[in-house]
């Protein structure tokens, strides 16, 4: 055969085995359950959950001994910020205890009888803030109101002692040093566009994996002798099988994740400032790394649902390694090294630079050329993997084959000897 | 005393088919304790520590470097470069080496000592929220501290004490009590939640998978035999192994926490060996109900690991419940997980009477009783249906 003829053979095979695994995961409920569905309508629900990107108004108690004109102006302007409400006030601490501990408050201002004492004789006047540390979200809420209105409150009262004349003095006394505080990339400082980009790269990785696994377990399920590969001339070589199979996947996840990571992000307004080109270099090693990912760990797993043993409850400490939650450089060195296995590591943190900080191809080149080394790695490790499927499969229909033989041989004497 | 003997009888061959499938081994015990290893020591630290952060100094003053000294020495931050431009600065926050800069524009020293009020500026990624809010709080004293070091200097020239000046400085102090957790310790916030939610999840995928293998490998109708065709004791008998392998995990998970890392627990013992009883009790329950809505190992493992995973959002130890919408408020009473949330920070954490905690505890029980509903649809699976790959 000439070499013109075994490419196109190759390539034939290869389509052969990329349609028989789509029509594979289109018959598979389980596989169509997490390639298709789950894509779909888990970026949704975890936007609509973390849609308000905000708390506000969380409810306070206040205990107010003081009773005097300062305190109940603190007590006003926490209650007209946009975080605290004051929904009620208590006797006394114990109280206020029994309030939040029934979860009607999150924290409790207490304001003590000397307060207005303390400030009229020009010395500092203090305020007790209790909060509840289950979440953390609220105690900042919490906290940082009374902070800003204390502050607010201090620099009335410098400006009514230092007898200054114009206003401008009063600004001077008040702040010498203006300070201008900037939030970039998340200005707000919302919880869902912090968290949300590092979800949708790792659904993707996630559900693939799962996809992969589930496939390969109906496969070996289906087969006579359990096997990943079918007996078939078109699963002769490797390359034809790895490819195949790849194709499919990736024909299915250009269109899926272009869903995740460029519709969602545009449905719920969340950052999207990547050029489409920019996203197209991230994402083309990063489904690949993916793909070859789930096909290596697919090999690993003898029946189909230990895929999902395997998979599912990695999914949290992958998060986390990302260094969305947790600072990357507060990660421990031996889980950065960890971290280096699963493609989701870079996809993620080179996702979130480009598309919610607006960096650059070159700013996220390290991650880019780590992608690209899984890639070869991963390929690397299906392809050998697939090759010891493969001869296992061969060696299963050589010892068939024999045993047919030999079944024909003694028929055959058998027959003579009648 | 009958019941019994077949209860015995069941548990018996359930230890023998959870010796004999590795899967139980490394879904019961190991990825577990990996998981407990992994959320422990990542966040050992309690609060991130030395964090990298940037300045553009271009006043260049021995104020504008005190300051920056300050800065450094903080136990958050770590300034680790200085910036010739505020471009500069902030391309490198892109490049993921610096979470935050503060910029001394020229001429600060002179316009502050001269009353002309200038302006400096903090910028931080929010990106990384934990880092960005560590590096904000930083940043903001020490810009604050600035401020203030010249009224007292001033003061401190015109010969006011040190109280006044304290006193005119900040006329009204904020006295802060961090209850049960004054550290702010991240490690106490998230491990104690996320931890039992793998926990969990491996309990609902457990209780589907060791029935849905009944049904894989056409045990079904023998395991019903042993129990004299009695579904609620072929289930105790079947389930009482797992639970206690699960309960020894768990309160081997509540040692290392409790009393290895000593974390708050101002409820005391029994309300912990309370919480792990209910965990255990209500999560194989919930486990045992998805398998039993759809007998299918394939869908009941899929429902429960797709659950289980939008527990850990839907818990609101992160995010919280107070911040969603309605409906995903509801939707929350449906998980298992933010009950065991809500009752863990309620009771254990801060120590509050169980009472005002008895819904989320019903709600755990009734989780446990949950099989109730579908215990003829499981006995009719098992005897009549089929698996197909």
């Amino acid at each position: 055969m000439s070499i013109f003829r075994k490419i196109i053979k190759w390539l034939d095979d290869a389509a052969f085995v990329w349609r028989f695994e789509l029509r594979q995961v289109l018959r598979d409920e389980g596989v169509l359950l997490f390639c298709i569905v789950v894509p779909l309508v888990y970026p949704l629900l975890y936007s609509w959950i973390y849609n308000n990107e905000h708390i506000h108004e969380v409810p306070v108690v206040v205990v107010d001994r003081s009773h005097s004109q300062q305190s109940r102006e603190f007590v006003r302007m926490c209650d007209a910020s946009a975080d605290v409400r004051v929904v009620c006030y208590a006797e006394d601490l114990d109280d206020a205890q029994s309030l939040v501990s029934r979860q009607v408050v999150k924290g409790i201002y207490y304001i003590p009888e000397d307060f207005a004492t303390h400030l009229n004789r020009m010395e500092q006047g203090t305020i007790s803030v209790y909060c509840d540390m289950a979440l953390m979200l609220t105690y900042k809420a919490i906290y940082q109101t009374a902070m800003a209105v204390s502050q607010q409150m201090g620099a009335q009262i410098q400006t009514k002692l230092s007898s200054n004349y114009t206003a401008r003095e009063d600004l001077i006394t008040t702040s010498p040093l203006d300070v201008e505080e900037v939030a970039m990339f998340n200005p707000q400082g919302g919880y869902g566009t912090a968290v949300l980009p590092a979800v949708l790269m790792l659904i993707i990785q996630q559900t693939l994996a799962l996809g992969i696994g589930l496939a390969a377990g109906t496969a070996r399920e289906r087969n006579r002798y359990g096997d990943l590969i079918p007996i078939h001339p078109c699963y002769g070589g490797i390359g034809r099988v790895v490819s195949g199979k790849a194709l499919c996947y990736l024909m299915v996840y250009a269109v899926m994740s272009t869903y995740l990571v460029v519709v969602v992000p545009r449905f719920f307004s969340f950052i999207h400032i990547a050029p489409w080109q920019n996203i197209l270099q991230l994402m083309i090693p990063y489904l690949l790394a993916c793909v070859f990912f789930g096909m290596t760990v697919s090999c690993l797993v003898r029946y189909r649902e230990n895929v999902i043993l395997l998979m599912v409850f990695v999914s949290l400490p992958l998060l986390f390694l990302t260094g969305v939650s947790w600072p990357q450089t507060s990660i421990p060195g031996y889980l950065q090294g960890v971290s280096w296995l699963f493609p989701s590591t870079f996809g993620v943190r080179a996702y979130l630079r480009l598309n919610s900080m607006g960096g650059s191809i070159g700013d996220v080149s390290p991650e880019l050329r780590y992608l690209w080394i899984q890639v070869a790695a991963y390929l690397g490790m299906a392809c050998l993997v697939y090759g010891h499927q493969l001869r296992v499969s061969q060696r299963h229909a050589q010892e068939r084959l024999d045993y047919l033989r030999k079944k024909r041989k003694v028929r055959l004497a058998l027959k003579k000897r009648q | 005393m009958r019941y019994l003997c077949n209860i015995w009888r069941i548990a018996k061959r359930e230890m023998k088919i959870l010796w004999q499938n590795p899967i139980y081994l490394c879904c019961m015990l190991i990825f577990p304790i990996l998981t407990m290893l992994f959320f422990t020591t990542m966040l050992d630290e309690g609060v991130p520590q030395e964090m990298p952060v940037g300045v553009v100094d271009l006043d260049n003053t021995s104020t504008s470097r005190a300051l920056i000294r300050r800065l450094d020495g903080f136990q958050s931050s770590h300034v680790v470069a200085h910036y010739a431009s505020v471009a500069e600065a902030r391309h490198a926050m892109q490049e993921n080496e610096i979470y935050g800069f503060l910029y001394f524009p020229k001429g600060t020293t002179d316009h502050l000592l001269s009353a002309r009020r200038p302006k400096v500026s903090f910028y931080y990624s929010n990106i990384s929220l934990a880092a960005g809010s560590m590096v904000m709080k930083d940043l903001k004293t020490v810009a604050t501290l600035g401020s203030a070091a010249v009224g007292q200097a001033t003061m401190r020239a015109k010969g006011f004490t040190p109280q006044q000046i304290q006193a005119f400085l900040q006329p009204v102090r904020i006295d802060l009590h961090q209850v049960a957790n004054p550290w702010s310790n991240y490690n106490m916030y998230l491990s104690t939640v996320f931890v039992p939610g793998v926990m969990m999840l491996f309990m609902f995928l457990i209780s589907a998978y060791s029935l849905g293998m009944e049904l894989k490998f056409n045990r079904g109708k023998e395991w019903l035999a042993k129990a004299d065709g009695n579904i609620v004791v072929a289930l105790l008998g079947k389930f009482l192994p797992q639970a206690l392998v699960f309960l020894v995990l768990i309160f081997f998970y509540e040692f290392y926490i409790y009393h290895v890392l000593h974390f708050a627990h101002e409820g005391g013992v029994w309300r912990i060996i309370l919480m792990a009883v209910l965990q255990v009790f209500g999560s194989i329950g919930f486990g045992i109900f998805i398998f039993g809505l759809m007998p299918s190992l394939r869908m009941s493992m899929s429902i429960c690991s797709l659950w289980g995973v939008l527990g850990f959002s839907l818990a609101g130890s992160a995010f919280p419940v107070m911040g969603m919408d309605t409906p995903i408020q509801a939707l929350t009473w449906l998980f298992p997980l933010r009950h065991y949330y809500m009752l863990y920070q309620i009771t254990v954490f801060n120590g509050y009477p169980l009472i005002d905690a008895w819904f989320h505890l019903v709600a755990l029980v009734a989780s446990t009783l949950l099989p109730w509903f579908v215990v003829r649809k499981i006995k009719n699976a098992m005897l009549t249906y089929v698996y197909i790959p």
